[in-house]
């Protein structure tokens, strides 16, 4: 055995067990899921009939699906740049503090470690009980508004609480990547006349790209799965106005009509969609990196 | 050479030695174990009657409301120890209780997952779709069926098939405060036209007329599963009938439309952020003096305010008093799985949720109403206020429409409320859920 297929074959088996575990609980599901699509299962029966793309037809003229996804590409496109914005400025905030680094980081991480359902709850508590509280008594009429109930404010409200969410973990990367830029590189930046903020659009940014890269996925891949945030905090209402992808999916799968094979079709479209844009992503973003 | 031979025969003789030991205490268990099954047999013997070991078994149930918790594990630890005395089997009830939210989700995923529930709780709005899927058990022949009362049996019952044991059932339609009503004079309304001057009336007053708790979108559906029940008995008797069959429209019932704009204009404020928990209490603590919401919620609301008169009348939909009926309704259920291993003990379950001597003790202490002949609780004040509508004929079984049509109304009367659908809309689109719910069903 040539020494090149040796090394394949223990790379192999050290991937097994996880490879094992991943096919078993994610690419079969996943597999099984696109066969799904192709019948009309209703989630209870224990037969189904196979009736090829039906589905998939009846969906481009589904106006709930897609109104929903238009509310999820808005999602997405708004939480992309105010959580990493926020992450960013935090990063380079807490980066340039000489004190009590370890207390901000702990203080914005803190949110990433409790579960967005839960964390949707107590912001619905504060949108409806607090604010109002506050409103009242406080004479602090500008927080007076139907946070959760207006459309108006309640995609706002959602921003607000999934940003909450998930800036400390995108800090946290941020955090890392600014502590790989060598010094002297703005150092001698600086001794050549460049001002803070030529430093950190010329010098810094360049040298984080790749944490860039990586924080922009996962919003993206992230993003378009949104279902617990929105679900704890406005139910998808009033109506259908907050309603995401993913609600959208999970309520035809398990209430009303009960269409497991229509939502598995549901499913199958937003996966593509996410994949063609992560893809594209990745590809443009890999490629700024490469130039560099 | 002579040390190792030395050595060598020290390790046989140690061997030997051992092994004979090993021998002997073998020997003297099998002893043993002979005259203790000696023993034994001479024991049974000299008694008269040969005590049989209790079968054992094991029972799952899955419910749906883990506010109960208690008192339904109570129930089943009764059921354990009435098995044992009376039938001799050992049976062990799991019982499990998911939240609310995710119940149903659960419940699907195992019975499509070859793990059903022996017994499981269903909303009996869903026992016709599950009773097609083949998940349901015919309890007709059950001693039960003898028990459960004639118009309660009706709402359980798909086919001439009776497909679940009731649980929660009730006759429900406004709840009002009735210290409230008696300060400012006022009864109850029998027309549009009186609710509207009752309206006005508590608001001279000073009162704030209707609670709205629009949070979580199956309160505000209740307004229209109380309109058009109480219009279809009343007036539109062929409107379910022909929307069944694609003739139908929402346009012919729309005067449903008058009083729930009457209920939002004399609403409290910020009724999106208001959840149908928080409203019981704000209710019960004198926020407003009407609640459309059912007699479920009867429980918070006494637990809030434990000294409140609280009353129930139906709600008017126009100003012909024929459409003012309360709305006779069964939610929870139980119902037997067909293909469970332990059949026959589910069976027993079932029958036990109805005991002669058991029952009432269980629906008293979780609010439930009286549904049955074996219940002989006296019923709280405002169940034999709705109970009187019911004899005196004003009353309607809950319609049956599709699950999906009952959604889109909730998600609808949100929007009308927050002022994104007019009712030209709603109409549209449930006109549109219809159809396509009827297809789905063909």
């Amino acid at each position: 055995m040539s020494a090149k297929k040796k090394e394949n074959l223990s790379l192999l088996a050290f991937c097994a067990p996880a490879l094992v575990v991943y096919i078993l609980f994610k690419l079969f599901p996943a597999i099984s899921g696109i066969f799904y699509a192709l019948t009309d299962w209703n989630g209870l029966n224990k037969t189904y009939h196979f009736i090829g793309i039906e589905n998939f037809v009846e969906l481009t003229g589904d106006r709930h699906f897609w109104r929903s996804m238009l509310f999820t590409f808005k999602y997405v496109g708004v939480l992309l740049i105010t959580a990493n914005l926020l992450a960013l400025l935090l990063a380079v905030f807490i980066e340039s503090r000489p004190k009590g680094k370890g207390f901000f980081r702990t203080l914005f991480y803190m949110p990433n470690m409790i579960s967005m359902i839960i964390g949707g709850y107590m912001w619905n508590f504060i949108f409806t009980r607090v604010l109002y509280y506050m409103a009242d008594n406080w004479g602090m009429k500008f927080l007076d508004r139907s946070w959760i109930g207006d459309p108006k404010y309640s995609f706002a409200a959602i921003i607000i609480v999934a940003s909450w969410g998930v800036v400390g973990y995108l800090m946290i990367i941020y955090m890392a990547a600014l502590q790989g830029v060598p010094s002297h590189l703005i150092e001698s930046a600086k001794l050549d006349g460049a001002t803070n903020l030529q430093c950190f659009f010329r010098v810094t940014m360049p040298m984080i790209r790749h944490a860039l890269t990586i924080c922009i996925f996962w919003t993206l891949n992230s993003g378009f799965q949104v279902f617990d945030v929105i679900y704890s905090l406005t139910g998808g209402g009033p109506g259908r106005a907050t309603q995401s992808a993913a609600i959208n999916i999970y309520e035809e799968a398990f209430s009303g009509n009960i269409r497991y094979g229509y939502a598995t079709a549901k499913s199958t479209v937003l996966f593509l969609i996410v994949l063609v844009i992560t893809v594209i992503q990745l590809n443009i973003m890999k490629k700024g990196e490469q130039e560099l | 050479m002579k040390k190792k031979k030395i050595f060598a025969l020290l390790l046989a003789v140690c061997m030997t030695v051992s092994l004979t030991a090993c021998g002997g205490t073998k020997e003297e268990e099998t002893q043993k174990e002979t005259t203790q099954i000696s023993e034994m047999e001479e024991a049974a013997e000299d008694t008269d009657t040969k005590v049989e070991p209790a079968k054992e078994a094991e029972l799952n149930i899955m419910m749906s409301f883990p506010q109960y918790m208690d008192q339904w594990e109570t129930y089943c630890r009764q059921f354990e120890e009435k098995m044992l005395e009376e039938e001799n089997i050992a049976v062990k009830v799991n019982l499990e209780m998911p939240s609310s939210d995710q119940y149903e989700s659960v419940l699907q995923a195992r019975l499509t997952g070859d793990d059903a529930p022996d017994l499981f709780t269903l909303h009996s709005n869903n026992i016709a779709a599950y009773y097609s899927a083949g998940n349901l058990t015919d309890l007709s022949g059950e001693e039960l069926a003898g028990k459960i009362y004639e118009n309660v049996k009706e709402t359980v019952t798909t086919d001439g098939k009776l497909l679940a044991v009731p649980i929660e059932s009730q006759a429900w339609g406004v709840l009002y405060n009735k210290d409230i009503f008696e300060e400012c004079n006022l009864t109850a309304p029998d027309t549009l036209e009186d609710l509207q001057q009752v309206c006005a009336v508590l608001k001279e007053k000073g009162y704030t007329p209707f609670m709205l708790a629009f949070q979580e979108q199956w309160v505000p559906q209740l307004m229209t599963a109380l309109t058009i029940g109480g219009k279809v008995s009343g007036e539109a008797t062929d409107w379910l009938n022909k929307m069944y069959a694609d003739e139908g429209s929402y346009a012919e019932i729309a005067d449903i439309f008058d009083v729930i704009d009457v209920i939002m204009a004399n609403g409290t404020e910020r009724a999106m952020e208001e959840g149908s928990e928080a409203g019981s209490a704000d209710f019960a603590n004198g926020k407003a003096a009407m609640y459309v919401q059912g007699t479920w919620a009867s429980g918070t609301i006494m637990t809030t305010n434990p000294d409140m008169k609280l009353g129930v009348f139906p709600l008017p939909v126009n100003d012909n008093k024929e459409c003012t009926r309360v709305n006779l309704s069964t939610s929870t259920t139980l119902a037997v799985y067909p293909e469970s291993e332990n059949l026959e003990l589910a069976l027993k379950f079932a029958n036990y949720v109805l005991d002669d001597e058991d029952s009432s003790a269980l629906f008293q202490a979780c609010s439930f109403n009286p549904l049955a002949s074996c219940h002989n609780y006296e019923s709280a004040s405002w169940v034999a206020e709705a109970s009187e509508y019911v004899a005196a004929g004003r009353a309607y079984q809950d319609l049956v429409l599709p699950s999906a049509v009952t959604d889109e109304q909730g998600k609808l009367l949100q929007e009308y409320y927050v002022g994104s659908v007019t009712k030209e809309d709603i109409i549209k689109t449930l006109d549109e859920a219809f159809q396509n719910a009827n297809k789905m069903n063909q």
